[in-house]
């Protein structure tokens, strides 16, 4: 018997679209506050512009907002689509969701890419896309049913927060038999009080009979969703078979998927050891090369790093199939089982903890000055549990503990809590009280970019310095990468569309390891061609950790390694098996090319997307303090004189820092220079008239904004 | 002898990772290897002595998240 009550207040049966190619053509539009349920035909046109994914997610909601939405406006959206390709079983990262809305923290779209069977699932109970507007006044579950093709819509009540439980709940209740069928889509309880809110999409696990968690984790997606008082989205749906997505060449799909899955059993054992390990084989490669995030993104390596790295992981995840879409060869979605928490309201309790990442343990670990694996599933568990994104809860608690630290902010202002670095049980504590929605973590919830403000206006910290040090962008906080001596993995931060998250660009090891841009161009040219690139995953509904983690054994030989192009080959091949549109690896760049800079263009509409919002934080370019710079001076040293001819004899650290920041600063300014020209936008970062016509998103309301913008 | 990507290599006394690794081609872009399953990344690759009968595998170039 259920201890939680669902009244169902809206039910709609309808003809479940059929999959043709990968599409059903449809969309599904819930409006929350009326309980209004729309299905709709997905015009052809937004079918070859947008092709799926990421396109679609942008697009309906390019068309529910206007620039002056706010994220806490009930027209504001939150999309969810998979993608032709996506949901297709055995074919590598293939079940992916890309999830958008307007970002509490950033104000712009912010997308994320995740795993889970929900949006393979919407897709087969008949949507392309789904999209939530509206706010309700009570607590509401949505279900769409795909096995009896009806749209449920539920108040609810005495249903827990806690996402684990709540999602087992529900997994049970709509399907006790067969909880395969089930993925949910749920937040928790520090969604509410905060603005890093993640989504947790859920997967059943079979052979341990209980629901697993992949997250749309940036931008606070989940406070959005909290805020609508949609307390899950729950699809359901039966089986699933090769043929699922109806394929234009059944075969074809057939023999790429072979291939492609094959390759990586074959060398994934012998290369980074994913199913095994996950991402956890970064921690110790990043620690040996600089760039592993410790005390705030001060320095980049520490010698308790092995603490926290593969060998350690590999002994405590728990041993199985831990693939986060079904058959996928990579399975690198690890957890660890029968963990103990020791504060909180799981404390002596055996839980699952799905997890860490490399993210999770760098933002939750290095860079709070913490080496401790314990204590970082601790993190990952409550951030799960309470619904908040790991990446910025690292980042953000990291900033406070240096602002702490520097005697920015003191116990006064922190409840009486220590936050120097390394403190545990106070990083802890102030996930709890995010999830109670008191004290200081409601202030540390705001990000980083509102409690800069906070802290300068409140307790009168220095608010220059504070600039430097907050590791945000575009109101975003960094993921776990140290940039310091990448200029392009800088670029790769700073001209994100969303803010500073890697999955646009990662070239931090082609560039500072392996030099292999030195120039402005060479840098521009890889700053255009891998966020294209990735970008082609999130219109597809896949993962890209298949086409550049695990590679053929003949790559090296390929004069561009890091484009794996035998890979990219595959998914032309993959996308024309399925879609029958007939590609060839040059095409898969335009594709993206055209959603890329629509949603430069949302930017623009929602007041931001201009060079003055591409800015970094100095900790993200160079040594900030005297400190920093003692710690490398050879290396800065070096900098100023081979690369900037500046004669250093005599000179005071202090006018070292000065004078290195001056030349970097410069330098990531010639780079957006660089970068605009080669995509095709004006010297402030805003699409040509010339681009947007050659890319055919020449929209009325796009050439409108541009004439506001001055661009004609 | 050492095993380097599942092919045989002499070994000798006071081999290092960078020995192997200037007798392989196409290894610009390697920043780690597992060496016994270990991983060495590249400011250690002129340090790391190799032992005989040693298996090592050179990663790809590192991607990230």
């Amino acid at each position: 018997m259920a201890d939680f009550t669902l009244k169902e207040i809206k039910t709609l049966e309808y003809v479940r679209p059929e999959i043709e190619k990968g599409y059903t053509d449809h969309s599904l539009h819930i409006d929350i506050s009326s309980a209004d349920i729309r299905i709709n035909p997905v015009d052809k046109m937004v079918k070859e512009k947008f092709i799926g994914g990421k396109g679609y997610d942008l697009w309906f909601m390019w068309n529910s907002v206007t620039g002056k939405t706010r994220w806490n406006d009930p027209e504001n959206a939150i999309c969810i689509a998979s993608g032709p390709l996506g949901g297709t079983p055995g074919y590598p990262g293939g079940g992916k969701s890309i999830v958008t809305t307007i970002s509490p923290l950033t104000g712009i779209p912010i997308d994320s890419n995740v795993g889970g069977y929900f949006g393979p699932y919407i897709k087969f109970a008949g949507f392309d896309v789904l999209e939530l507007t509206g706010k309700s006044d009570k607590e509401l579950v949505v279900l769409v049913d795909g096995i009896e093709s009806k749209i449920r819509i539920y108040e609810v009540s005495g249903l827990t927060d806690d996402s684990y439980e709540l999602s087992m709940k529900l997994t049970d209740y709509f399907d006790k038999d067969k909880p395969v069928n089930i993925s949910v889509v749920s937040t928790g309880s520090a969604a509410k009080h905060t603005e890093l809110g993640c989504l947790n999409f859920t997967w059943f696990d079979a052979k341990r009979k209980r629901v697993r968690y992949k997250q749309a984790g940036r931008g606070g997606i989940g406070t959005v969703f909290a805020h609508k008082n949609i307390k899950a989205v729950v699809a359901r749906w039966g089986t699933v078979s090769m043929k699922i997505n109806n394929p234009a060449d059944l075969e074809a799909m057939k023999t790429v998927t072979k291939l492609h899955a094959g390759e990586i059993n074959t060398l994934d054992p012998k290369q980074n050891r994913m199913a095994l390990v996950g991402t956890t084989h970064l921690v110790p490669i990043m620690n040996d090369h600089d760039c592993l995030p410790v005390n705030n993104f001060k320095y980049g390596q520490h010698p308790e790093a092995h603490n926290i790295g593969e060998a350690v992981y590999e002994h405590i995840f728990d041993k199985g199939f831990d693939g986060c879409w079904r058959g996928c060869a990579v399975a690198c979605s690890h957890g660890v089982k029968d963990f103990v928490p020791f504060t909180g309201p799981y404390k002596g309790k055996k839980v699952f903890v799905d997890g860490p990442e490399y993210e999770t343990v760098a933002g939750c670990g290095s860079n709070l000055g913490i080496f401790d694996p314990f204590f970082i599933l601790e993190m990952n568990f409550y951030c799960d549990t309470y619904g908040l994104d790991t990446i910025s809860i690292g980042t953000g608690i990291a900033f406070v503990m240096e602002c702490f630290e520097m005697g920015l902010i003191t116990r006064e202002h922190t409840g009486g809590m220590d936050l120097s670095f390394g403190n545990r049980l106070n990083s802890l504590e102030l996930l709890h009280q995010m999830a109670r929605g008191e004290g200081f973590g409601v202030t540390v919830g705001k990000g980083i970019r509102k409690m800069k403000a906070i802290f300068a206006r409140d307790f009168g910290a220095d608010a220059a310095i504070m600039q430097d040090i907050g590791m945000e962008s575009k109101g975003l906080e960094f993921s776990e990468y140290m940039t310091k001596e990448s200029l392009a993995q800088q670029g790769g931060y700073g001209m994100a569309l969303k803010g500073p998250q890697h999955d646009e660009a990662w070239l931090i090891f082609l560039d500072m390891v392996h030099n292999f841009m030195p120039t402005f161009e060479n840098k521009a040219e890889a700053l255009h061609w891998f966020p294209m690139f990735r970008t082609w995953f999130g219109l597809c509904g896949l993962c890209k950790l298949p086409w550049n983690d695990i590679v053929p054994e003949d790559n090296r030989q390929n004069p561009e390694p890091a484009k794996v192009m035998k890979h990219v080959g595959w998914y032309a091949d993959f996308f024309s098996s399925i879609t029958g549109r007939k590609v060839s690896p040059d095409d898969l760049i335009p594709m993206s090319e055209a959603v890329y800079n629509f949603q430069r263009l949302f930017n623009l509409k929602m007041g931001y997307g201009t060079r003055e919002h591409d800015t970094l934080p100095y900790r993200s370019v160079g040594p900030v303090t005297v400190d920093e710079y003692l710690s490398r001076t050879e290396r800065y040293d070096k900098d100023l004189t081979d690369n900037y001819n500046v004669d250093i004899t005599g000179m005071e650290v202090s006018d070292k820092v000065a004078v290195l920041r001056k030349h970097r600063e410069s330098r990531y300014e010639q780079l957006k220079d660089a970068v605009y020209k080669r995509r095709g936008w004006t010297e402030n970062g805003i699409p040509t008239v010339e681009t947007v016509k050659r890319l055919g998103i020449d929209f009325p309301d796009v050439m409108a904004l541009l004439k506001t913008h001055g661009v004609e | 002898m050492i095993t380097v990507d599942e092919k045989k290599m002499e070994w000798h006394q006071g081999m290092t990772i960078r020995d192997v690794l200037d007798k392989v081609e196409n290894v610009r872009f390697c920043a780690a290897v597992r060496l016994n399953g270990k991983l060495v990344s590249s400011p250690s690759f002129e340090t790391t002595l190799i032992p005989d009968n040693a298996v090592i595998y050179i990663l790809p170039l590192i991607a990230g998240g």
